[in-house]
């Protein structure tokens, strides 16, 4: 039941959250006793445009997120100070702006990228030493503002009109705590998540405000309770497989409803509220039994579902697959479990698809302690399309550059290097090549070469399942370009959710018209005057589909395609496949059901090729 | 804050004890007037009945009087420190401290911001509290004493903060008549030991028996010896015309003499 204590990630995220229990303890009484508990929320989500732009110019997402957070709180003392306004609209008001700020940074100046999601959704189990280390600095500091300034603070919490006359009424001392806070929300990111940073910092402080008589006993009892229910959540995470911010904040929130209870409905109530809690804690613990595994398999992890499916195809039955992501589910939204970390800690090997898709799997296998060597399988791909929003015109900018190259990328075909000289994210490939059969063989062999090396005895086994796997791959392969050749060259145009598709495209010659999203990733929003131009160029290439993905709403293609009278019967896997018993369960048969939607699409629902889509 | 009386004004060399001077003084927010023809001089260690229905413009003398708002129009001299006794508010009754702690509050303001409140504060405090009759409630939580007692406390805290001035905001709103009775031979204490008193009121009788009132409805309406400045006109002007009558006593306010209470 205590294993859990013994792994590297645990212990970290233990010492990160007991040391951040002493500034969320502290400065959340603070919080909780001058009302500014809307407020430490809005700076957690104002520190969104701060991530956006340190991911964007290249500098520490904590800076970032400090910055913006700094800001914040100035912009709200300063504008709750001339107007006289309610602290609170203020802060509302504020926060929107950061927020609107942060979206067209994403969407429009920089195209959005991973690192930002990371850290919305930070994650106690990949901690790393900065974190640790900022949490501590925000703890000196919360400790010397309390020590030096905590009277004051008390007076003027306790009523603000006499506080001129006692001394406590100059504004510096509001700005120092406002400042404070946005230090100790910035610190608390990285273990909870901008979204979740509240319940660190708020909810413990607020329980021990519905007992505490005196301000010594709030905050010492804050920071033992921040400690308690930090460390309790984050087992009790590893024994349900729950991520463990979010357990904190449910563990807290009933804690919460509990102690109002016990304090509204006196002693009766309180036994009955101790022992639900007793009752509601065994069935937890009861409930999460551990799994053995069998010993002699190789265990291998793998990031993303087609790549787990490649690995069981060349593995078979000699390896232990573990797939981090699920079917169906948006890579760029993904938060690790204690599971993934846990699976990570005793694999041999770990792939990963690489790019944004997966940037994540190198914080998990740093931050579990594993030795597991770590296998980026679009390192060495044939084909790699160039990244970044203005995939519509790659073919035309391709011819006009310089074949300079990163060392290791080999080049065929017309594909071209990803660089773009003066370009923010020039460096960047297109993640999704497994679009392309052409690819997907170069990847197996890799993941061949991986498991041969970790696994002598198998090597042979692992070699024939290889190539009868890049046997069927290559008939795939042939039997989609026949298929699609059906449709005349002029009709080949289609529009998808979000650059996806290019490699798909490009390997069977179908013109991408547009994508609804412009960019790779899921998390930018298109602009009005994007979607304008969009559907005019609908309208005039006289294109018959747009393509949904199985895991991105669908509402925007839908939109669009009410608008311009195009089709959106047919969805597409693009970054994920299929759950199990669904037409793209493989990547064979995903490969298999996207030809056929695209077919079916481009035709009017006159054409398919597999039979696939019913 | 408090502005030093001007030499070169002479009449200064009589008000020298004066602790508030006001000459023509017009206040107001954002350039509106709400309180004008202000024209008083309230000697230091007097206690001031102020008088006047809501929105007369009671609040806005007692801000101005604590330095929050500068006069529109003439002058107003503060000689003294100033503190208020404010109604507690009720979100602030489960606030996590003890009467001492809020007692202590009062001595911020002499310490420099790096320093904290030490033994000497707290034996201050505690001064202050045995002085208004609290020193056995010291560690009782503030929000569970009863009004009256709260409303000793911040005269506790005025009392620490060495304070001149005090200034109360309806302090015998929701007090039995133990309480209100304590509280008044209170305010004769502090004035009898050299401080200022301003009380904020409704009750026409009670105000009569302080040396001083001031009654306010927009503009000054009189100021003087409660005998002589509370007539019945006054009162007219002061409420609007409706005279707020204490039972059995018809000729209220007219001539107060007799109503006086020794103490």
């Amino acid at each position: 039941m205590f294993e859990a204590f013994s792994l590297p990630f645990f212990q970290k995220g233990l010492i990160e959250i007991l040391i951040l229990a002493i500034p969320a303890g502290l400065i959340g009484s603070w919080v909780v006793l001058r009302s500014l508990a809307f407020f430490s929320h809005a700076i957690g989500t104002a520190s969104f445009p701060g991530l956006v732009l340190a991911d964007g110019i290249g500098f520490s997402p904590a800076l970032g997120a400090f910055g913006a957070a700094g800001f914040f709180a100035g912009l709200t003392a300063l504008l709750g100070r001339s107007r006289r306004a309610s602290n609170d609209s203020v802060t509302a008001l504020v926060l929107v702006g950061c927020l609107a700020f942060g979206v067209i940074l994403a969407s429009d100046v920089f195209g959005s990228t991973a690192s930002v999601d990371t850290l919305l959704f930070g994650s106690l189990l990949s901690i790393g030493t900065s974190d640790i280390l900022l949490a501590a600095a925000a703890a000196v500091l919360a400790v010397a503002t309390t020590v030096l300034l905590g009277h004051r603070w008390l007076a003027r919490g306790f009523d603000e009109t006499a506080a001129s006359r006692v001394g406590a009424g100059a504004a510096w001392l509001d700005a120092v705590l406002l400042l404070t806070v946005a230090v100790t929300v910035t610190a608390s990111l990285n273990a909870v998540g901008a979204l979740l940073v509240t319940v660190l910092i708020v909810v413990p402080a607020a329980t021990v405000r519905l007992f505490a008589q005196r301000i010594t006993t709030q905050l010492v009892a804050s920071v033992l309770l921040v400690a308690v229910l930090g460390s309790f959540g984050l087992w009790l995470s590893y024994q349900t497989d729950a991520p463990p911010g979010a357990t904190i904040a449910v563990v807290s929130g009933i804690t919460f409803g509990l102690a109002l209870g016990v304090r509204s409905l006196g002693r009766r109530g309180g036994r009955i509220a101790a022992a639900t809690a007793l009752v509601l804690g065994a069935g937890v613990i009861a409930g999460c039994g551990g799994s053995g595994s069998n010993g002699d398999q190789l265990k291998v992890v793998a990031t993303t579902t087609q790549v787990g499916d490649f690995v069981e195809q060349i593995g078979g039955d000699r390896v232990e697959v573990t797939t981090i992501l699920q079917p169906n589910t948006d890579p760029h939204d993904y938060e690790p479990r204690p599971s993934d970390v846990k699976a990570v800690a005793d694999a041999d090997l770990v792939f990963r698809s690489g790019g944004h898709l997966d940037e994540w799997a190198n914080d998990i296998v740093a931050d579990s302690g594993s030795g597991a060597e770590v296998v980026d399988l679009s390192s060495g791909l044939p084909v790699q399309l160039e990244g970044e929003e203005e995939h519509e015109h790659a073919h035309e900018e391709e011819a006009a550059h310089s074949s300079e190259s990163e060392a290791g990328h080999s080049h065929e075909g017309e594909a071209k290097p990803a660089e773009e000289e003066g370009h923010e994210h020039g460096d960047e490939v297109d993640p999704h090549w497994w679009h392309d059969p052409v690819n997907v063989i170069a990847a197996t062999k890799e993941i061949d070469t991986a498991l041969s090396e970790a696994s002598p005895d198998n090597a042979s086994y692992f070699s024939e399942r290889t190539a009868s796997f890049d046997k069927e791959a290559r008939e795939l392969d042939r039997q989609i370009a026949a298929c699609v050749k059906q449709v005349p060259a002029s009709e080949r145009k289609i529009v998808t959710d979000h650059d996806a598709f290019g490699y798909f495209t490009n390997r069977y010659e179908i013109e991408s018209v547009g994508t609804v999203i412009p960019a790779l990733t899921t998390q930018a929003e298109p602009s009005a005057g994007d979607l304008a131009d969009l559907e005019q160029t609908i309208k005039e290439e006289n294109v018959k589909a747009i393509f949904p993905e199985s895991s991105v709403s669908p509402a925007l293609a839908e939109a669009v395609a009410e608008d311009t009278g195009a089709s959106t019967s047919y969805t597409l896997y693009a970054d994920t496949l299929g759950p199990e018993g669904s037409n793209g369960e493989t990547w064979m048969s995903m490969m298999k059901a996207n030809t056929d939607s695209l077919m079916l699409g481009m035709t009017g629902g006159q054409t398919d090729c597999f039979g696939t889509v019913g | 804050m408090s502005s030093k009386p001007d030499p070169r004004d002479d009449t200064a060399a009589s008000q020298g004890d004066a602790a508030v001077l006001a000459r023509h003084t017009e206040l107001g927010y954002a350039g509106q007037p709400v309180l004008s023809g202000l024209e008083f001089e309230i000697p230091t260690g007097t206690r001031v009945g102020v008088l006047g229905p809501n929105g007369g413009g009671k609040t806005t003398l007692f801000r101005a009087l604590l330095g929050e708002l500068t006069p529109l129009g003439g002058t107003l001299e503060v000689n003294s420190t100033t503190a208020t006794v404010a109604q507690t508010d009720r979100s602030r009754l489960d606030y996590p401290v003890s009467a001492l702690d809020v007692a202590v509050m009062g001595t911020l303001g002499r310490l420099p911001w790096w320093r904290r409140p030490g033994r000497r504060e707290r034996k201050r405090a505690l001064g202050a509290l045995e002085k208004v009759g609290l020193a056995d409630l010291a560690g009782s939580t503030f929000g569970d004493l009863s009004g009256g007692q709260r409303q000793r406390v911040l005269i506790a805290r005025a009392l620490t903060a060495d304070a001149e001035m005090l200034l109360m905001d309806e302090p015998f709103t929701g007090l039995d008549n133990k309480s209100e009775a304590r509280l008044e031979t209170l305010i004769d204490e502090l004035s009898s030991s050299g401080h200022t008193v301003l009380i904020a009121t409704h009750e026409v009788e009670q105000a009569s028996r302080w040396d001083l009132v001031l009654c306010l409805n927009k503009t000054q309406i009189s100021f003087g010896d409660p005998a002589v400045a509370l007539s019945k006109p006054v009162l007219e002007a002061t409420y609007g015309g409706h005279i707020v009558e204490i039972p059995g006593q018809p000729d209220l306010g007219v001539l107060p003499a007799h109503h006086h209470h020794d103490h």
